[in-house]
């Protein structure tokens, strides 16, 4: 591994400055689970890395007074994932970050991290994307807030700036009643990179015809992680086991996946209309149960 | 044979080494300190599967300062290999592999060799490559190795110069047409298996050092010393006398540590190091892809079944993907060849062997050499037969699986074997025939099973020599050059030790290998060793014991076959005498008149085969192919995901004739470890190679199974038919834990949804493909 | 490029200098020649590096060596106390969950963790607590069944 310097700021003002200054060759630097693997590889070879985890707030997970949860861009997957207001109130975010890796790997990665690489797999971002999360970020400018939807513009590629980094991820609290659930595939049962992953969010709504309302997002099925807006809307209209089923179809049509070494996208976009199926159904139940 | 009753042997004690091992102060090779003197080299390697080096500049990496080493192949040209030297340190003119070493670079920190290698320059012309061992085999294809005819070979290696064929087995037994017209059903079918990686967890370490004499130390992970310091000792012209080869605690083997892959580019570096140490430790991602790999294989079998289950005829053809260099894969091609039928009696075979050269990693041994290829082929063959025949598959194995007399495919006649048994008792701990329930819906259950046979392959006449030891207090040091890679060398050591002096097992300290210090041993592959070393500490053991029998009855005045030694004490039968070993096994004994008898006590045992005979390179026959064969039989129950295609293995069933169990308990490990690691090749493993370069070369795509993978439930049986030749009448274990076991869950996943997978792995995907295609053809989706 | 820090490794004090770019595998092993740390993939995939961080198991080839500045490592070496192996290493010895040895510092870690966190873990939760802990020897039963027992142990020991 090429050497580098690291730098450990007290305040985002100096972490921002640090960024700027190196022309591109300074990087942030949290988990450090992808950064140092990269580096390592020789696909980056920064001049320095910037520690944002002392920054203020950015290890924290808290329910703020307006019942909004904050989780700080340098929290770590298991503090998301063990939290006891996420396992009770955002318990698919929960899910979603317990699926990465492995216990000591979700001990150092971060969910910043895992937001900031843009990976289309990222575990956290499809529950994310179904709570409806806002992204915030500092910059030479100053803060500017942006909801999650829009933040991955690719693979890799995110709406962060020179100079910018994110310093938390808010989440409102889900609609009253709201069961959730992650349902992943990978190659080996636990712990691998998402091939297909469907997050499906469910609440009772008496406005709906289907008396319930929904937010389905998919992951590594896209250039991006999505939401599965047509899937969303005829689960509003439908929730009968025929209307789960189109719906099903209707998120595997919204997947755009590719072929690659680890699944052909024929694969993939069946694992979607699959995995929501499953998804929609067990959250059904658990509506119907409680 | 007389099999005398033991004490030590047949019972299961802890790994001698496990204390070590479970507080961190077990050492292998990156764990020895070195000082700041230690140089850090690397490898600069080939970008292109096949090209003409044009140019190699390495002045800028020689003006880096701190490096003090740049080597590239003009500085040492020989060839190295184990049957057929066809292999360079560093690439001379050509490369053959995406990863072949160019250069060598030793620097004072692992940085500056890295940059340095990034600043050698090399200029290719790059050739047409080979990516399919079909095509390589054909006349159409470009030569890999154009001098294949120049090369030095082994006799018993068949190659055709002139074209990318290594080695050409070939056997021609009995009458085809006869065998043909007899059957009521002839089938044929293509399997494929691709490039796996063994995926020791320590990967390939060295550390090489010259001293003011000229005297070379290689600090090796091995499984090869001896082998090592032989090849390596040839291809630089040296004597062997001036290298020495020393290996601590290896992490893991499975054959990808046998021969040499790396370590004689870490010789080379060392050889201008001025007298300084010089460390190569192999990334994870040249780990996968630049030792060895398991070679791949297209397999053609065709077979004709009477309508009652009996094998009339085989005709088999094995491409082997041997990858750039086929120097070790020469004699895989030839043990699967010689075990080309399966564990059967088939009385006509037609059977061809080709192993050859691809522009692809270089193969390598792998647990197994060749067998979980083949078998997979043969297993998942007989059966879709059995099945076409309304067979039952078991029933199939038990009518066809060789017994005791019977020929072999190179007309050996079978020995002594409990095949059938452990058929019969897979069968049974699976529940055969007994449906079981699905965990939930789409979930599908089924239940497979195969059967296995392998032989130790090597030359014919690997040694094996074992020294014992005595210390003043009557412990022993047994020095052995076997090595223990995880498998147990060092405890079943002990154990035949004990066994054979007569003293406990915590008497015995058994040494790691230090070629200066240990006896011989050819390499410690081919599950030999506790079969071929275990009869040289056996011979050693009786000869340290006469020393010792012998000096008592003389100071005793008694007859030396009235005295024995139980439990560390020497006594008399006779007289009921009985004394410690304590000081008499090194200042001997003083007798009535005053004077002394005896001395240090040191124990010699060796051993050979001597009977294994040549075969004929037109039929393959011969009267002794090989020593002999473990035989064995796996089942699984998988629980498949009609939806996912995803594969749960339930339970998986291993049942081996191991001859005797030394120690029960390191039998079932190894088959509980062989039968895991076969079901994550089975189900998740391969280099996925486009156009030469390998595009999966870490843990992130190269998935191997985890403690989540395992199965849910695992059952060993050792069944025991002795081995006339082995100590207490014990065959090896190793290897044969992983054969069986992918075409068992091949065959358990055919039983579930009825679907056939003809290239490993059986990925979620392709059986998901698989069911897709059945429902089309029956019309639904 | 070089930092003082000071830290604690299995109980005792350490003020050294590191290269910023060190990870604290690299750290342990080079610097304070705790070899028992194991590197198997420098990518955080294998496990054999794991140590615990104030009391947590992190892949320490993904951490640096900088970073460590200020906690507490436990790594192998400083599992057993006063001699005696804890009962993970006693009954990782006892049911065989050892063969080629290179994981394990990294499983006993990580196994050990897990027992600090979950006194009695189903068998699942065994299984996936190892998930990031590559063996290819043992087929991972010995190990499991390992862990089982030393949670019987442990809880034994406390009702003791």
């Amino acid at each position: 591994m090429q050497p580098f310097d690291y730098v450990k700021p007290k305040t985002l003002e100096e972490a921002s400055a640090l960024l700027l200054q190196h022309n591109g060759q300074a990087r942030p630097f949290a988990g450090c689970t992808d950064l140092l693997i990269r580096i390592e590889r020789g696909f980056l070879h920064p001049d320095v890395v910037v520690d944002i985890k002392a920054l203020p707030g950015m290890r924290e997970v808290a329910v703020q007074p307006d019942g909004h949860l904050r989780i700080g861009a340098a929290a770590t997957m298991n503090q998301v994932a063990l939290h006891p207001a996420v396992l009770e109130r955002w318990p698919l975010l929960a899910e979603g970050c317990a699926s990465v890796a492995s216990y000591q790997l979700r001990n150092r990665a971060t969910v910043g991290g895992n937001l900031c690489n843009a990976s289309p797999a990222a575990d956290s971002a499809p529950a994310l994307l179904c709570y409806e999360a806002v992204a915030h970020i500092f910059g030479p400018a100053g803060q500017r807030s942006v909801p999650l939807e829009q933040f991955f513009l690719g693979p890799g590629k995110t709406v962060l700036e020179r100079g910018e980094l994110l310093t938390a991820i808010t989440v409102p609290p889900p609609a009253p009643g709201a069961v959730g659930h992650f349902l992943k595939l990978g190659r080996t049962a636990v712990g691998d990179i998402s091939v297909v992953s469907v997050a499906v969010l469910g609440w009772p709504d008496l406005g709906a015809p289907s008396g319930t309302s929904w937010h389905i997002a998919l992951g590594a099925v896209a250039p991006t992680p999505i939401r599965a807006a047509e899937a969303e809307r005829l689960l509003g209209q439908d929730a009968s086991p025929a209307g789960v089923e189109a719906a099903s179809r209707a998120a595997a049509a919204a997947a755009r996946p590719i072929d690659d070494i680890r699944a052909s996208a024929a694969y993939r976009t069946d694992m979607v209309r699959v995995l929501t199926r499953r998804g929609v159904e067990r959250v059904l139940a658990e509506m119907r149960a409680s | 044979m007389t099999i005398k009753k033991t004490t030590i042997v047949g019972q299961s004690f802890q790994r001698v080494e496990s204390n070590a091992k479970v507080t961190g102060a077990a050492q292998y090779v990156d764990d020895l300190q070195f000082g700041p003197n230690l140089l850090h080299g690397r490898l600069k390697r080939s970008p292109l599967p096949h090209a003409l080096i044009k140019r190699i500049d390495v002045s800028k990496a020689k003006a880096l300062p701190g490096v003090r080493v740049v080597v590239t192949g003009q500085d040492y040209p020989g060839l190295t290999g184990l049957y057929l030297s066809d292999r360079p340190i560093f690439a001379v003119d050509r490369v053959r592999f995406v990863g072949e070493p160019v250069a060598g670079v030793a620097a004072e920190t692992p940085e500056l060799a890295e940059k340095a290698c990034d600043l050698i320059e090399v200029e290719y012309e790059e050739l047409p490559g080979v990516f399919d061992p079909e095509y390589g085999a054909s006349p159409e294809a470009p030569l890999i190795h154009p001098n294949l005819g120049e090369y030095a070979c082994a006799p018993f290696i068949f190659r055709r110069p002139g074209t990318n064929i290594s080695n050409w087995f070939k056997v021609r037994k009995g009458n085809m047409e006869q065998g043909w017209a007899e059957a009521d059903y002839i089938y044929e079918h293509t399997y494929r298996v691709p490039q796996v990686q063994h995926v020791p967890l320590e990967t390939h370490a060295t550390v090489a050092q010259v001293d003011g004499n000229g005297k070379i130390t290689l600090w090796s992970s091995s499984q090869s010393p001896f082998a090592q310091r032989n090849l390596i000792a040839k291809s630089l012209g040296i004597s062997h006398s001036k290298l020495r080869v020393i290996t601590p605690y290896v992490g893991g083997g499975f054959g990808s540590k046998a021969g040499v892959s790396m370590e004689g580019a870490c010789v080379a570096m060392a050889l201008k190091a001025k007298g300084r140490p010089v460390k190569l430790v192999m990334s994870r991602a040249e780990e996968f892809y630049t030792t060895f790999v398991r070679q791949g294989l297209v397999a053609k079998i065709k077979m004709g079944m009477t309508k009652d289950g009996r094998i009339t005829a085989m005709q088999n053809t094995y491409y082997w993907d041997a990858g750039a260099y086929t120097e070790y894969g020469v004699n895989i091609t030839r043990a699967a060849g010689y075990s080309s039928t399966g564990p059967y009696y088939v009385p006509n075979v037609h059977a061809d062997s080709l192993c050859v050269y691809t522009n692809h990693p270089i193969g390598g041994a792998m647990r197994g050499f060749g067998m979980p290829e083949i078998h997979w082929a043969i297993e998942q063959h007989i059966d879709r037969m059995a099945e076409h025949l309304g067979l039952d598959p078991v029933q199939v194995r038990l009518l066809n699986c060789l017994k005791d007399g019977q020929e072999t495919v190179t007309g050996m006649p079978m020995h002594p074997t409990g095949l059938s048994q452990c058929i019969q008792k897979a069968a049974e701990a699976i529940g055969w025939g007994k449906p079981s329930q699905p965990s939930g819906p789409h979930k599908r259950r089924g239940k497979g099973i195969a059967a296995m046979w392998k032989a130790p392959a090597m030359p014919p006449n690997p040694g094996s020599a074992a020294t014992i030891r005595f210390n003043e207090d009557g412990t022993c040091l047994v020095n052995i050059g076997g090595v223990d890679m995880g498998q147990g060398t060092l405890t079943i050591a002990a154990q035949l030790a004990a066994e054979g002096l007569g003293i406990p097992i915590e008497d015995v300290r058994v040494n790691t290998v230090d070629t200066d210090y240990s006896p011989y041993e050819w390499q410690t592959v081919a599950s030999r060793i506790t079969w071929s070393m275990g009869n040289a500490i056996l011979a050693a053991a009786e000869e340290a014991k006469m020393q010792i029998i012998q000096m008592v009855a003389e100071v005793w005045g008694e007859n030396p076959q009235d005295l024995d030694i139980i439990d560390g004490n020497v006594v008399s039968f006779a007289t009921e005498e009985s004394i410690p070993l304590k000081n008499i096994v090194v200042y001997g004994m003083q007798k009535p008149d005053g004077t002394w008898v005896g001395g240090p006590v040191v124990g010699k045992g060796r051993f050979m085969p001597t009977y294994v005979t040549p075969l004929d390179p037109e039929t393959g026959q011969g009267p002794r192919a090989v020593v002999h064969f473990t035989t064995g039989a796996q089942a699984a129950e998988v629980e498949v995901d009609e939806e996912t295609g995803e594969v749960r293995v339930i339970k998986l069933v291993s049942a081996y004739d191991v001859g005797k169990a030394i120690n029960p308990d390191m039998v079932k490990t190894q088959m509980e470890g062989g039968a895991v690691q076969g079901m994550s090749t089975a189900l998740l493993e391969q280099i996925i190679l486009k156009n030469g370069q390998p595009l999966n070369p870490t843990f992130t795509d190269y998935r191997i199974a985890t403690a989540v993978d395992a199965p849910l439930e695992m059952e060993d049986i050792i069944v025991e038919v002795p081995q006339d030749d082995g100590p207490f009448g014990a065959r090896g274990i190793g290897e044969h834990a992983m054969v069986p076991t992918a075409p068992a869950i091949a065959n358990a996943v055919r039983a579930a949804v009825g679907v056939e997978i003809d290239s490993m792995p059986i990925t979620s995907e392709k059986v998901w493909r698989a069911l897709r295609e059945k429902r089309g053809a029956n019309g639904n989706r | 490029m070089r930092h003082e820090i000071s830290f604690t490794v299995n109980g005792e004090r350490y003020d050294i200098t590191v290269q910023s770019h060190h990870t604290l595998l690299q750290v342990l092993r080079e610097q304070l020649v705790l070899t028992g740390t194991k590197n198997g993939c420098s990518e955080g995939e294998c496990g054999a590096c794991t140590v615990l961080m104030d009391g947590e198991p992190v892949n320490s080839c993904l951490v640096l060596g900088v970073e460590a500045d200020g906690h507490e490592i436990i790594t192998v070496e400083g599992l057993a106390t006063d001699g005696h192996l804890a009962p993970i290493q006693r009954t990782m010895v006892e049911l065989g969950g050892t063969q080629c040895g290179f994981c394990t510092p990294g499983i006993l870690i990580a196994a050990h963790a897990l027992l600090q966190r979950n006194p009695n873990p189903s068998e699942q939760e065994i299984r996936e607590g190892l998930v990031g802990n590559l063996c290819r020897c043992t087929g991972y039963m010995r190990i499991i069944a390992a862990v089982r027992e030393a949670a019987r142990l442990q809880q034994a020991d406390t009702l003791n």
